[in-house]
Formats: C-alpha cells, structure tokens, sequence
C-alpha cells in the first residue's frame, strides 16, 4: 500500500516537473523566435535605408568624380592658355620696344608722315589738325607737302596744323578736322588696340604652329 | 487510506506549486525578450545602416581617388603641352615680333 502511495505520489511530481520544463522550453523558444523575428526586421527595415543610402553614395560619386576631372580639364587648358597668353603678351610687348627703338631712328620719320597722309585721307582732307607726341613734336616734318600729298589725293583742298596738344602714345599721330568732329588715331597705340584681335591671332599662328 | 490522499494530496499541491512556478519563470523570460526585442532590433537596425554608411564613404573615397588620378593625368599632359608649346615660341619669337612691327607699319592694309 505505502509503496502504491509513493509511486503515484512520484508520478505525479514528475509529470509536473515535465510540464514545467515543458513550460519554460517553450518560453525560451518563444523568446528566441521572437527576438530573431525582430532582428530580421531591423535589417528588413534597414536594408531598404541602406539601399538608397548606398544609391545616394553612388551618384554622389559620380558628382565628385565628374566635378574633379572637370575641374582638372579647365586647370590643363588654363595651363596651356595662360603659357600662350604669356608668349603672346612677350611678343607684344618686345614689338612695343621695338617701336620705341624704331621712333628714334631715322628711318621712323618717313613711316611717321605716312601715319599722317593715311590718316588725313581717311577723313577727307579740309583743315586738319596734327597731334604728335613731345618727341616726333621735334622731328622735321613738312606739314605743307603732307598736306598737298592729301590733297592730291582725295582731290580736295587741305591744310595741316600742329597742335599744341601732345600725346602720350609710343610713336604715330592723331589727325582730326579742325572743330573736333571726326578724329583719325594713326598711333602705333592705338592701331595696336584696334587690330588687337587680328594681331594676336597671327603671333598665336606664327608662335605656335 | 487516509493518510494515503493526504499523500497524494500533498503531491498534487507540490505539483501545482512547480507549475506556478514555471509558468511565473516563462512570463519573466517573456518579458525580458519583450524589454530586449527592442535593443535587439535597434543593434541590427544599426549595424547594417552602419555598414551602409561605411560603404558610401569608401564609394566616394574611391570614385574621388579615381578622379584625382585622371587629374594628374590631365594636369601632367597640360605641363607636357605648356612646355611644347614654350619651345616653340622661343623659337618663333623674334619672327612673330617682325610679324607684328610689318602689320603695324602698313596701316593701309588694314
């Protein structure tokens, strides 16, 4: 009887710690299941951030790479043009000495009274004026035959007169009607000026082709 | 007899007391992993936006170690050509000068 007693007294406190390890099993389970569901979910979650993330990355790559090598086009081409400009600006500038030698020679005089003629039949002859630096101010110019010279040419009546106004230009004249209304810049300054485009491209031919 | 169902009867309250006992236990391990399902998700949120980032910063380290090669490439080829070209104007120099000083003394050809 007492050992009936024991057996089902035991049996029934086994089944019990079963059950109970049965219970706890099947919370850990739950807990471990649900704690994966949850990891799986943040990197779900995540992924579709990381995704635009690493698209975003990728353009901007782009963005950088195109600017740098943009970037690296205009220095190598500011590179190459700023050396030409350099030779192109030593070329005009070595002409410059070189018109400042050439005024103080003999043979600029002629060139000079030419500047003059050309300049007086571009504006049609009539009473003109001459304006002449301090220095070709001194030179032997013969006003009178200039003016015939005009004069033959266009056929038109001219007189030319020194003003006592000076230039401050290298070398060349300004000739103008006598009231100021229309002006003929014959300096090397102002030639220079005016077929500045022209003359640079022909020293940009001749330097570097 | 008697003392055979107190026997039992006390088996069945100790029964019952385990099994109190462990289903107290299951809803603590539940309500920890509930507390700890947030960290959890957090860490794996993070570690892969982590790891994301990281990647950006290594797509835009290259694409720009890329393009600062290509730079000095570029910038190298401009020297070669800066210098060519240098050559060639010292040695076209005083042609071009006398180029210009003949434009300037035929005003007429203008």
């Amino acid at each position: 009887m007492m050992e009936s007693l024991r057996l089902i007294t035991e049996m029934i406190l086994q089944e019990a710690k079963e059950s109970a390890e049965h219970i706890i099993q099947e919370a850990q389970n739950s807990a471990e299941s649900m704690l994966e569901k949850q990891r799986q979910l943040g990197v779900q979650r995540a992924n579709e951030l990381a995704s635009s993330i690493l698209k975003k990355a990728e353009s901007e790559a782009e963005v950088i790479k195109l600017s740098i090598i943009a970037d690296a086009k205009m220095k190598a081409k500011w590179t190459i043009l700023s050396k030409k400009e350099q030779w192109i600006t030593k070329v005009l500038n070595e002409t410059k000495n070189k018109l400042r030698i050439l005024t103080q020679s003999k043979e600029y005089t002629p060139i000079l009274e030419k500047l003059i003629t050309d300049a007086g039949i571009v504006l049609g002859g009539g009473e003109l004026e001459l304006l002449l630096n301090d220095h070709d101010s001194t030179l032997p110019i013969k006003l009178d035959k200039l003016a015939r010279k005009i004069s033959e040419k266009i056929r038109f009546e001219t007189k030319l007169s020194l003003s006592k106004e000076k230039t401050k230009v290298i070398g060349g004249a300004i000739v103008r009607t006598i009231n100021g209304k229309f002006v003929m810049d014959n300096t090397f300054d102002d030639i220079l000026r005016r077929r500045e485009k022209e003359i640079r491209h022909k020293i940009a031919k001749i330097l570097f082709e | 007899m008697l003392e055979a169902l107190k026997g039992i009867k006390e088996a069945h309250l100790e029964a019952k007391k385990i099994i109190e006992e462990a289903t107290a236990q299951a809803e603590k391990i539940k309500k920890e992993a509930e507390q700890k399902a947030i960290r959890v998700y957090e860490e794996a949120y993070n570690a892969v936006i982590s790891k994301a980032e990281q990647e950006a910063i290594e797509i835009k380290r290259k694409a720009a170690e890329e393009a600062k090669f290509e730079l000095e490439k570029l910038l190298s080829h401009a020297e070669e050509q800066a210098k060519e070209i240098e050559a060639k104007a010292i040695k076209n120099f005083e042609k071009a000068v006398d180029a210009v000083l003949n434009m300037l003394l035929q005003p007429r050809d203008e």
